[in-house]
C-alpha cells in the first residue's frame, strides 16, 4: 500500500503541474497586461511544481519501466496494450511449453513400453531402481 | 543386456524408510519420480519443487485477476482512453512534435542540479506584449473531437428509411448494367443494321455501311 501512496502522491504533482501549464498557455493567448502578476505566480508554479515532482523521484528510484512502453506511448497508443501482450504471450508461450513436456512424457512411457517388450528383465530391475528412489525423496521431502 | 544396465545403473538406494501411501500398480514412469497432490508441483531431483511449464503461471504467480482484466474486456487503443484528463492531441505519434519519450532518453536534456525560484528580474524577461496569439502557436488549445458513440450512428441507419439513390449512384449502377449488355446490345445493332443496309435502296454497298455504322458507334 505504501507504493501506490507513492504512486498516488506522484500523480497528483503531475495533475497539478499539466493544469498549471494549461492555464499559463490560456493566459498567455490572450495576454493582458493585468494579467503579469498572474502570468508570474503560474510560473513559479511551475518551478515549485518540478521541485515537488524531483522529491517524488528519490522515492520512486527502485522502480523499473519496460523501455517498450514508451514505444507505446510514443505511437500515440495506450500502455495497457503493452500489459495485455505481455499476458498473452506469456500464455500462449506457456501452453507451447506445455505440450512439448506432454509429448515428451507421452514418448518416454512408450519408450519404456516398447523397451520392456524387448528388454524384460532389465526393464524390471531398472523398474525396481526408480521405485526405489522415489519412495526415498518422498519420505526426504515429508 | 550388460551395456543397458550400465547406461541405467545398478547401484542402489538406501533403505527408506516404510512409505505410508501406495504405489500405482501399472507405472509407465510418465508422470515423474513422485507422488503429486492437485495443484503441488513435483519433486525434482534433490527434493526441490520445479517450476516447468506444465503448471499455469498465471496462475502460480496469482495473475488471473490482471489476466481477466487485460484479456477478458476489450482495452481501448488510444492513449487519450488511459489519460482522458490529459490536454492536447496526445493520440498523436511523439515524433511529430518532437515530444517523444524516446528521444528524451537518448538525448537528454542538460540542466542544473536543482530548481531555483525566479527572482524578480528574472521575470521582468517574462513581460509579453499585449494581444492574441498568432494562429500558429495555438495549437496546445485544441483538443481532440468527442467521440461520437457509434451505437447512435448504427441505430440512426437502421431506423431511417433507405434514402432515395442518388444521380451519381444510380448512374453509376446503370452505367455499370450498361458496360455489361454493351457488347451484346452492339452486336445486335450490327446485326439490325447489316439486315437494314442490305434491304435499303440508300446505301450503296455492306463494306461502306459497315464503317460507318462501326464509326458511329465509336
Amino acid at each position: 500500500m505504501a507504493m501506490a501512496e507513492k504512486f498516488d502522491s506522484l500523480e497528483e504533482h503531475l495533475e497539478k503541474f499539466v493544469e498549471n501549464i494549461r492555464q499559463l498557455g490560456i493566459i498567455v493567448s490572450d495576454f493582458q497586461p493585468s494579467s503579469q502578476a498572474g502570468l508570474n505566480q503560474k510560473l513559479n508554479f511551475m518551478v515549485t511544481g518540478l521541485q515537488d515532482i524531483d522529491k517524488c523521484r528519490q522515492q520512486l528510484h527502485d522502480i523499473s519501466v519496460p523501455l517498450e512502453v514508451f514505444e507505446y506511448i510514443d505511437q500515440g497508443r495506450n500502455p495497457q496494450l503493452y500489459t495485455k501482450e505481455c499476458l498473452e504471450r506469456a500464455l500462449a508461450k506457456n501452453e507451447q511449453v506445455k505440450g512439448k513436456i506432454d509429448t515428451m512424457k507421452k514418448f518416454k512411457s512408450l519408450l519404456i513400453q516398447e523397451l520392456t517388450k524387448v528388454f524384460p528383465e532389465d526393464m524390471a530391475k531398472y523398474k525396481a531402481i526408480r521405485v526405489k528412489k522415489a519412495c526415498f525423496r518422498l519420505a526426504k521431502f515429508y | 543386456m550388460e551395456n543397458f544396465s550400465a547406461l541405467f545403473g545398478g547401484a542402489e538406494p538406501p533403505p527408506a524408510a516404510a512409505a505410508s501411501f501406495a504405489l500405482p500398480p501399472t507405472w509407465v514412469g510418465g508422470s515423474g519420480p513422485g507422488l503429486v497432490g492437485p495443484g503441488q508441483l513435483p519433486v525434482g531431483p534433490a527434493g526441490t519443487t520445479e517450476l516447468t511449464g506444465s503448471t499455469n503461471l498465471i496462475t502460480h504467480y496469482n495473475l488471473e485477476h490482471a489476466y481477466n482484466k487485460f484479456c477478458g474486456k476489450k482495452v481501448k487503443e488510444k492513449l487519450s482512453n488511459f489519460l482522458p484528463d490529459l490536454p492536447g492531441m496526445i493520440d498523436l505519434p511523439g515524433s511529430h512534435d518532437n515530444s517523444s519519450l524516446r528521444s528524451l532518453i537518448e538525448k537528454p536534456p542538460i540542466c542544473g542540479s536543482s530548481f531555483t525560484p525566479l527572482t524578480g528580474t528574472m521575470l521582468t524577461g517574462f513581460r509579453l506584449h499585449a494581444g492574441p496569439l498568432p494562429e500558429q502557436c495555438r495549437l496546445m488549445h485544441i483538443q481532440p473531437p468527442k467521440k461520437k458513440n457509434k451505437h447512435k450512428h448504427k441505430q440512426s441507419r437502421t431506423q431511417d428509411p433507405v434514402p432515395p439513390e442518388t444521380p451519381s449512384d444510380s448512374d453509376h449502377k446503370k452505367k455499370k448494367k450498361k458496360k455489361e449488355e454493351d457488347p451484346e446490345r452492339k452486336r445486335k445493332k450490327k446485326e439490325k443494321k447489316k439486315k437494314k443496309n442490305r434491304h435499303s435502296p440508300e446505301h450503296p454497298g455492306v463494306g461502306s455501311s459497315q464503317a460507318s455504322s462501326s464509326s458511329s458507334l465509336r
